[in-house]
């Protein structure tokens, strides 16, 4: 049991892997933060763009596998 | 004998193949799609989370990276296209030069900007807010104001004080010039004691903060829109019309 003030990822780090599975790609010419799945494939997690419409866009929603 | 146990996995890793795949095409199905809408005039930067700046923070923590910001702030200053920028901020704070440089490179935008704080803007979140044109505050909102802070491991400690010292000046004279709020005033509320249970500074809420100076006007969305419209109409100026 612990009983402190700290967060949890100041105690225990998280692994180098979680990093490692998260980058920054380009896709249609927009910058993604992408999460590599299990299978190989990649997930959005967020869409960093400046643009309203871009958020509009069904392909840079996050959660959308990447083809 | 041997053989069949593999067969049944090979079988096994197919089946859940199959299945996650199909799982994929019905997240990917269920979406529809919008009618594309003309090139919007106004871009938006959202600042959310944290700021990070020079150290990585676990994977957990919701981030708003100064790195991937930096670059759309030029690109937003650079495409005649785009004619004003909203900032949406809800953020809890972070690094204090990473948030020092945005608050900087937005300042320096030539081009208008409007900056609405919703739920939070603290700390760092300060500086950033105030940097733009003309700042809104959701009337529910609330900032922060506190001495900076740093935590982990220090190695010489009157040069690191020192350097903290200079740091906290900076940031009270970015803020003092980008806003209306008096220096003594911003001090005093840096400083406060009884305010935060058991640490010095001041949470301030919407309304007292633009009482304060500190923020323009108490504001939402169509506020802040608004605002920026008439902003782009003045920037342009009259050069722009045709005579005929």
């Amino acid at each position: 049991m612990l009983y402190t003030p700290l967060s949890i990822t100041d105690i225990f780090p998280s692994s180098e892997q979680e990093f490692q599975k998260r980058q920054c790609v380009s896709y249609n010419g927009r910058q993604l933060y992408v999460e590599e799945m299990e299978d190989g494939q990649f997930q959005v997690l967020q869409l960093l763009s400046t643009d309203p419409q871009d958020f509009m866009n069904a392909d840079f929603m996050p959660g959308t596998i990447l083809r | 004998m041997e053989k069949d146990p593999s067969k049944k996995e090979d079988k096994n890793q197919e089946e859940q193949a199959n299945n996650s795949s199909l799982v994929q095409k019905i997240q990917q199905l269920g979406q529809s799609n919008v009618p594309t809408a003309p090139d919007s005039n106004t871009h938006v930067l959202s600042i959310i989370g944290q700021v990070e700046g020079h150290v990585q923070l676990p994977a957990q923590n919701k981030t708003t990276k100064y790195e991937h910001l930096l670059p759309q702030l030029i690109a937003v200053e650079q495409n005649p296209k785009i004619e004003g920028l909203i900032i949406l901020l809800n953020t809890v704070g972070g690094d204090v030069e990473a948030g020092l440089a945005l608050s900087e490179m937005i300042a320096s935008i030539s081009k208008p900007t409007v900056s609405i704080v919703l739920g939070g803007g603290h700390s760092i979140g300060v500086p950033i807010a105030v940097s733009a044109d003309h700042s809104f505050i959701a009337p529910t909102a609330t900032m922060t104001i506190h001495p900076i802070r740093l935590n982990g491991l220090v190695i010489g400690v009157p040069q690191t004080f020192e350097y903290m010292d200079k740091m906290q000046d900076r940031v009270i004279d970015f803020v003092v010039q980008h806003s209306d709020i008096e220096e003594e005033k911003f001090k005093e509320l840096m400083f406060a004691k009884g305010n935060l249970t058991r640490d010095i500074g001041t949470n301030v809420i919407g309304t007292d903060a633009v009482e304060y100076g500190l923020i323009d006007g108490v504001g939402g969305v169509s506020h802040a829109m608004l605002k920026l419209n008439e902003m782009i109409g003045d920037h342009q100026g009259p050069e722009e019309q045709v005579i005929q």
